[in-house]
């Protein structure tokens, strides 16, 4: 027995919708413009592996991005952030528990959720997100109030309960209820220190929106360099077939698979008067001329 | 947020293949490239994967294959526990059930609403397995027969506390010795461990420094496992913020040597070494010292 705490770091399970994306094109480091981001859909390009040993079983860690070439084609620098989803709603209500009135929480309306994220807001799913915070005045500059974040600890449908404060006043408490359509959550921290128990940490307002965010993996940012060139292609110019046609002067150069790589015209550029030379001139040719096969000419 | 670079050369996407089916004379009767033709691709990413003769691949659907740039990334997911939970006590519901539904299964059913607590215990079969004869000594009588072994009498309780517990063999026969550990005195046949050690079989294993060890063969087999009411109970599980974090218990040690601080029985001759001449009598450690 210790005391202490533990964890690790396992390989991530996540489904692809708890997944959102978002990538920056820069055609160079030199560039000054701001980087915009654009987003990604993960289910268009984000594949999990899968367990060769049990095919429904996804691998976990493992996966791959599928970048179609329509967007990533260009040669610069693209990166990708991959990050958990993000859940924007608004907070319904501000309460505690009718039986623990020492329990404060946050209420969230599961009918303002997107249908297809509502089950992550069934009894127990929501444990572990982290909610951030909006500011409740917009046009006030930054909308997200920076460096603040609590985690949910708890979260169970519960219903309201109107109970009676004397004085003509009532205030509204949850009660736990499976067929309410609002949702309770509890969130640290929430409870004041001992030393300074009017401390009450702040948990958000009613009416406030939030950011709900997963925590099933860590963000990973990925930065691509698309290069046109690379020690492969740059062994083609060393070591692959090429050829130099006596007759028009197109120097070819070929990949491995003998496939036309470049193709460039040599030529000699001479005084138009005396007749003497006064360069020898390598220009490269972009209209390809498709008689140099390498094939059909060495076919003979 | 982890930071990964990598670099992927477009050469590898570009197609390089000029099909035959594109080629045409022109009007000087030179064989030229048609570049308007659906199959030339050359120098180009395609969109789709597309074969050496400019023609679509398909998948089995019939549908085109979305030509991608395929990297592998390892997504992973940093834990830490948040601590121990913390039993709370909560008001039932009023009604209790009294018959379980069918196939209920408490780790996947979950909490039901008016489940008394039985309805979460769990039998689980005989566990039984095999393990040395170290116990053995602890249920031989105190007699040695004639030629000085030992004498293992049925019925006859070893155990520390007798008036609850029975710890002796229950069966004795020539090639074995049945034996019962920490059994319920009253309930003697369903309680306690039940060990069988062979009297001429012989189990060789290896010890943690890998030498051989040899003991009598012993199987030991135990009933009433599982959930039941000794270790279940329904509460309400909350975590407590002053224990995140913490995962066991505190557990609190004695220890045996304990730093007094200056009250140290070496500090008198310390002390001493630090007077270097008369004045330090008086001034040392404002004073301490007294003649």
């Amino acid at each position: 027995m210790a005391t202490g705490n533990y964890g690790t770091i396992r390989p991530a399970d996540v489904s692809v919708q708890d997944i959102e994306m978002f990538y920056s094109y820069t055609p160079n480091r030199e560039s000054i413009t701001s980087v915009d981001l654009i987003p990604l859909n993960p289910i268009d390009v984000l594949v999990p592996a899968t367990n060769p040993n049990n095919v429904t079983e996804i691998f976990g860690g493992l996966y791959t991005l599928k970048l179609p070439t329509a967007i990533f084609g260009t040669k610069g620098f693209y990166n990708i952030i991959i990050r958990p989803r993000q859940i924007r709603t608004t907070i319904q209500d501000c309460s505690v528990l009718v039986d623990n009135q020492d329990v404060k929480g946050i209420v969230f309306d599961i009918n303002q959720i997107p249908l297809d994220l509502q089950n992550r807001f069934e009894n127990g799913n929501l444990v572990g997100y982290r909610v951030e915070y909006l500011k409740e005045q917009t046009g006030t500059g930054q909308d997200k109030i920076q460096n603040l974040y609590r985690i949910i600890t708890s979260n169970n449908r519960a219903l309201p309960i109107t109970q009676s404060q004397g004085n003509s006043n009532a205030s509204v408490a949850y009660t736990f209820n499976d067929n309410s359509t609002s949702v309770f959550c509890t969130v640290s921290p929430s409870s004041a220190p001992s030393i300074k128990p009017n401390a009450v940490p702040f948990i958000g307002n009613p009416l406030q929106d939030v950011i709900i965010t997963n925590t099933f993996f860590d963000p990973v940012m990925l930065e691509i360099e698309m290069v046109e060139f690379d020690d492969e292609t740059l062994a083609y110019a060393l070591f692959s077939n090429q050829t130099k046609s006596l007759e028009d002067g197109i120097y070819t150069i070929y990949n491995f698979g003998n496939q036309i790589y470049r193709q460039y015209n040599l030529y000699e550029v001479k005084d138009q008067f005396t007749g003497k030379p006064l360069f020898e001139v390598r220009e490269q040719k972009f209209t390809i001329d498709p008689t140099k096969d390498f094939d059909d000419i060495t076919n003979f | 947020m982890k930071y990964l670079r990598t670099k992927r050369n477009l050469e590898n996407y570009t197609v390089r293949s000029i099909p035959k089916s594109v080629l045409v004379k022109n009007s000087e009767g030179k064989t030229v490239i048609n570049t308007d033709s659906p199959n030339y691709y050359y120098g180009t990413i395609p969109q789709f994967k597309v074969d050496n003769e400019g023609n679509y691949i398909l998948n089995s659907f019939g549908q085109k294959i979305v030509n991608t740039i395929d990297i592998n990334v390892y997504l992973t997911q940093k834990l830490d526990d948040m601590g121990i939970f913390t039993d709370k006590e909560y008001i039932p519901k009023d009604t209790l059930l009294t018959e379980k539904p069918n196939n209920f299964n408490s780790f996947t059913y979950g909490r039901l609403a008016g489940a008394p607590v039985d309805f979460y215990y769990k039998n689980t079969p005989q566990v039984s397995g095999n393990t040395d004869d170290s116990l053995l000594g602890q249920v031989k009588s105190y007699r040695k027969d004639p030629s000085g072994r030992d004498i293992y009498v049925p019925n006859l309780n070893t155990s520390n506390n007798p008036n609850e517990e029975f710890s002796g063999v229950i069966n004795e026969t020539t090639d074995k010795t049945v034996y019962k550990i920490n059994a319920n005195k009253n309930n003697i046949p369903n309680t306690g461990i039940e060990y069988t050690t062979f009297k001429n079989l012989f189990t060789t294993t290896k010890n943690e420094f890998g030498f051989n060890e040899t003991y009598k063969t012993t199987i030991f087999s135990v009933l009433n496992s599982g959930w039941n009411q000794y270790n279940t109970s329904l509460k309400a599980t909350i975590k407590k913020e002053e224990y995140l974090g913490v995962v066991f218990k505190p557990e609190v040690e004695s220890v045996v040597f304990i730093n007094r601080g200056i009250a140290d029985i070496f500090e008198r001759h310390s002390l001493l070494s630090e007077i270097k001449t008369t004045n330090d009598i008086d001034t040392n450690r404002g004073g301490f010292i007294r003649i």
